[in-house]
């Protein structure tokens, strides 16, 4: 069996997907059995701008066994409580989609039930006033829940805003302590085996060969493996999701950093609102079918509240996904993988569910056929859940004022998607499938804040009395009230536990 | 709103019947809803000795029953795991163990640490990593010890072995205390409303009639209103699972009850033997294509430890489910809903995850379709899944001494099942299928039990020091052999705690 190990790992690309793969795999593979190379130049730039989280990440961290506060100072990182929207369901409008959970479950019934029969008796709280992440976001607070602040406080989540490029860094001097090599190179040709397909060497600019037994590629959008080499196709789903370009710049920090993300619509598409310590990232992502790039840009520049530190770098992208992520003895993570806009901060979790999926399945030299299955079947699933997650938001708009909104309004969509809401319309119901990443919180936040309000409730709420509901929900908003009360500012916090060092321009920190 | 549900009718009163009149009693009360159950006496219901698994814990707290009052009034005993035995191959026998093996350590499951050990032959059996089975192995039981998180007695998971027909009368009195309404009659005619085809009404043999908004179907085998009444039709799974017939029968207890349950495979299907505290029920399971009745009640009367009870009771069915478990008003629990041979004692487990389906999709008059369907989806994955652990012990064998079994490596596996043993195969991973009722762990000691043995283990692992993974697995051993006896017998903790109350038979 040991002749059929894979010894030779070899990475391709060192933005956040490639370095996150590499420190991983170097805290899961012998240094003595699996060599683990890196190939990155930096003559190449990295997609990574201000970068948002999901509570997730701190799973990842832990895994390798990274202290969280020297992260957050090593990152430039703040605390992310949820997602503002504004100007989503119509303009003028905005709600708050928040980490952790909205109120407490009665006699085994999600609490949004009863808050739908609430407002049948004429209560009219939002769904916020349940909910400690908005609230505490609202007032700019933050604390860390710990298993001994004991019950309430614990219904808490969070993740952070980071500095992506900060982060690779951090991930590469982990990685490189653990024996990770990294090569400075280009690869110029990929040779694979004439028989099987395989890739087997690369050949880098300055001649350099680079053997490997199996190889991720995380090239971002080019692929350079995935598709390049191996053809593997690619699933274009822009017309469910139909933006295609970005547009981003990080701009000074006028006030303390929120502790939320800000994500408003606008006529052709959206704008992000990132803040980690000392700075705000902020990006405009449209349709150039509705807006031109230069257009764009100038709208984007003039909606920004601080002064610009760089000039506004433009992206383009097509959303969608390999149809194939692990191919032959390749496999994709990160943008190599597939895209979606970062409307709910999901990319870094693909990058980080690609990783864990690759090490419960970790293969030997044959690539067993078995085991690549179960890989793409279950990549496949994510990024289908997140896809109908992200299309939610469009869907469910009452906005008509442009031809962008219109068309997503009135777009087709998933089957499985039109499932969720047609339930979610009835009664409020919903149901996670499986794995499925966000979960009922999410989904009637977003529903909710979007303008569904369902038509009716779970008649089972009806076991407890109006006044007994009523009474139960004024109790849960005080408790929520008097807990955020008691936190810190966000901005206490981070001086008492992580502050970072202010930054100018870093040279890591190639746009 | 006008539109609400005000009158439930739950046609039956066996099992399902009567946790269905518990659970909606207890959770619609105040309400203003009506529920009333109708039964006759004169139908027999088929609760035997019934096994379960830990999840009607879950079902008993929600009822806010007290369990040791359940268990003195059903006479019930505690439940660890279930015995196979001439399973993979004659002579063979395992204990699938309710809860985990081990601890997971550095983010890999436990198990593939011992996969990589048992491969290099640097470990002990795998079943000698799991506190259940020892117990099971020494006649021992305890309840967990929730306070003590660090010890391997929180670990301990169990269910219930019991009088169905007595759970089924302890949740009748709980249920009528909750204000439901219970009718002595024998149902003699359906009324269908002629535009919209739902259940209006049911006459009973004496010229009652009772209207109701929404119906449960538990009438058992017949679904007298889901196939009498509405067609909704049944999907076959004979040719996954053959065996179509069973036969029954009671017999005194020979020795303290021991906690877990039995199932022995005979020469055309298996024998369960389930203790409870006053006498053991024991059922033959068997395919009429290779055994005719009166060998099948043989075998089962040859196999008894104590003295029959009564004349051994005969049960035809066909192995499946009913193509939609809700349909119009009507929604089908029980055996109406489907029947799975009860191998692995999930008839119950389906009845429970039923109804807390039905809590969470509660319909209102407009009985909105894509609520139903939704139903109706979840539970066809949830039934598809049971079918899948139940095929794998059948598939999965070594044994041609009869034609049954000969027929059994012949069937066709489902592609999801298929899935998981060639996983297990190649390196020894197990991976959660949407919808598993059943755990890692589970899968794991039957797909172990039944012979399946992987061939390599996760590379990772490679990482730790094998030292390690031995100390690792070792101090697992030991923690199960102490654990283990410190706990009281099985007979001595349910004498302490819930010891039924007089002879009753």
């Amino acid at each position: 069996m040991s002749n059929a190990r894979v010894s030779k790992v070899v990475i391709v690309g060192g933005g956040t997907a490639g370095w996150m793969t590499a420190a991983a795999l170097s805290r899961f593979c012998s240094k003595s059995d699996v060599s683990i190379t890196l190939v990155e130049s930096e003559a190449i730039g990295t997609v990574g701008v201000g970068e948002a989280t999901i509570p997730q990440l701190a799973k990842f961290n832990a895994m390798l066994g990274i202290d969280e506060d020297a992260f957050v100072k090593a990152t430039q990182a703040t605390f992310k409580l949820g997602i503002e929207f504004v100007d989503w369901g119509q303009i003028g409008t905005h709600y708050f989609h928040p980490f952790g959970v909205h109120g407490v479950d009665l006699e085994g019934i999600d609490f949004h039930q009863y808050w739908v029969k609430a407002r049948s008796l004429g209560e009219d709280h939002p769904l916020e006033s349940y909910s400690l992440n908005a609230k505490a976001a609202r007032a700019g607070k933050f604390i860390r829940p710990k298993a001994e602040h004991g019950g309430f406080l614990n219904r808490m989540a969070y993740a952070f805003h980071f500095d992506a490029v900060l982060y690779a860094a951090f991930l590469r001097d982990y990685a490189e302590a653990r024996g990770v090599t990294r090569l400075e190179g280009i690869v110029s040709n990929v040779h694979q085996n004439p028989d099987t397909g395989f890739l087997t060497t690369l050949t880098l600019q300055d001649g350099r060969e680079l053997e490997g037994d199996l190889f991720i590629d995380c090239t971002g959008f080019r692929g350079v493996l995935i598709e390049g080499a191996l053809k593997a196709g690619y699933e274009d789903w822009s017309h469910y999701l139909p933006v295609n370009r970005a547009v981003a710049v990080t701009t000074e920090a006028g006030e303390p950093p929120l502790p939320f993300t800000r994500a408003t619509a606008y006529e052709a598409g959206w704008q992000w609102r990132i803040p980690p310590q000392h700075r705000i990232g902020n990006g405009y992502v449209y349709s150039d079918q509705y807006i031109d790039p230069d257009q764009a840009e100038r709208d984007f520049v003039s909606r920004l509240d601080g002064a610009l530190l760089k000039d506004p770098k433009h992206l383009r992208f097509m959303t969608g996904r390999r149809k194939t992520f692990w191919d032959k003895n390749c496999v994709a993570i990160g943008l190599s993988a597939g895209f979606m806009e970062p409307l709910e901060s999901t990319s870094i979790h693909l990058i980080q569910s690609g990783i864990s999926k690759l090490i419960a399945l970790f293969p030997d030299k044959s690539m067993p056929k078995v085991e690549r299955d179960e890989y793409n079947r279950l990549l496949s699933t994510d990024f289908a859940h997140i896809r109908d997650f992200l299309i939610l938001h469009y869907k469910a708009t009452g906005r008509q004022d442009t031809p962008f909104w219109a068309y997503v309004q009135n777009m087709d969509i998933p089957d499985t998607l039109q499932q969720k809401l047609d339930l979610l319309k009835s009664s409020g119901r919903f149901f996670k499938h499986d794995s499925e990443l966000f979960d009922v919180t999410s989904w009637i936040a977003v529903a909710v804040g979007q303008g569904i309000v369902p038509a009716s409730y779970n008649r089972m709420v009806e076991g407890l009395s109006d006044r007994n509901i009523c009474e139960s929900l004024a109790n849960m908003r005080g408790l929520v009230d008097k807990t955020v009360a008691a936190m810190p500012s966000h901005e206490a916090f981070i001086a008492r536990y992580c502050a970072a060092q202010p930054v100018r321009m870093q040279k890591a920190e190639i746009e | 709103m006008s539109d609400k549900i005000k009158d439930i009718l739950i046609v039956g009163g066996g099992t399902a019947g009567w946790m269905s009149a518990a659970a909606l009693g207890v959770l619609l009360a105040g309400t203003g809803t009506r529920i009333r159950l109708i039964e006759s006496e004169s139908i027999g219901t088929v609760g035997v000795g019934e096994a379960t698994i830990p999840p009607i814990i879950m079902f008993n707290e929600m009822l806010g029953i007290d369990e040791n009052t359940f268990i003195r009034e059903t006479n019930a005993t505690f439940k660890l795991g279930i015995e196979f035995n001439n399973w993979g191959g004659l002579g063979e026998s395992y204990i699938h163990p309710f809860g985990d093996f081990g601890i997971d350590f550095d983010a890999i499951p436990f198990y593939q640490y011992w996969v990589s050990q048992h491969l290099s032959g640097h470990s002990r059996d795998l079943f000698d990593y799991s506190l259940m089975v020892q117990a099971c192995k020494q006649g021992k039981f305890m309840r967990p010890l929730k306070d003590r998180p660090q010890s391997a007695l929180a670990g301990i998971n169990y269910a219930f072995q019991f009088d169905a027909t007595l759970y089924a009368g302890y949740l009748r009195r709980l249920a009528e205390a909750k204000g439901v309404e219970r009718i002595e009659g024998r149902i003699a005619d359906v009324a269908l409303n002629g535009e919209t085809g739902f259940v209006e009404s049911v006459t009973t043999d004496d010229g009652r009639s009772f209207h109701a908004d929404f119906f449960i179907d538990c009438s058992g085998f017949r679904g007298l209103l889901i196939e009498q009444a509405l067609k909704t039709g049944y999907e076959d799974w004979t040719a996954y699972l053959p065996c179509d017939r069973a036969v029954a029968v009671g017999c005194e207890k020979t020795a303290p009850p021991i906690p877990y349950t039995k199932a022995t495979a005979r020469e055309a299907g298996w024998q369960w033997r389930i203790p409870l505290q006053h006498r053991t029920g024991n059922g033959h399971v068997y395919c009429s294509a290779f055994m005719e009745d009166d060998e099948a009640a043989d075998t089962l009367l040859r196999n008894l430890d104590g003295k029959a009870l009564a004349d051994p009771k005969f049960l035809r069915f066909t192995t499946g489910r009913r193509k939609k478990f809700w349909n119009k008003n009507v929604l089908a629990l029980g055996l109406a809903a489907g029947f799975m041979e009860p191998l692995e004692s999930t008839s119950l487990h389906l009845v429970q995850t039923g109804l807390a389906r039905l809590l969470n999709h509660f319909p209102d008059k407009r009985f909105v379709q894509t609520d139903i369907d939704a139903f109706n989806d979840r539970t066809i994955v949830e039934y598809e899944r049971v079918r899948d652990f139940l095929v794998l012990h059948y598939s999965m064998t070594t044994r041609d001494d009869t034609a049954f079994w000969r027929h059994c490596q012949t069937i066709d596996r489902p592609p999801s099942l298929e899935r998981k043993i060639a996983q297990f195969q190649s390196a020894g991973r197990i991976f959660e299928e949407a919808g598993d009722l059943f755990s890692t762990a589970s899968w794991l000691a039957v797909m172990y039990g039944q012979g399946i043995r992987p061939q390599a283990y996760n590379p990772v692992i490679d990482k730790a020091d094998p030292l390690r993974i031995r100390a690792a697995l070792d101090g697992v051993y030991k923690a199960v052999i102490n654990s283990a006896d410190v706990m009281p017998s099985h007979q001595a903790f349910i004498d302490d705690n819930c010891a039924m109350t007089g002879a009753s038979l």
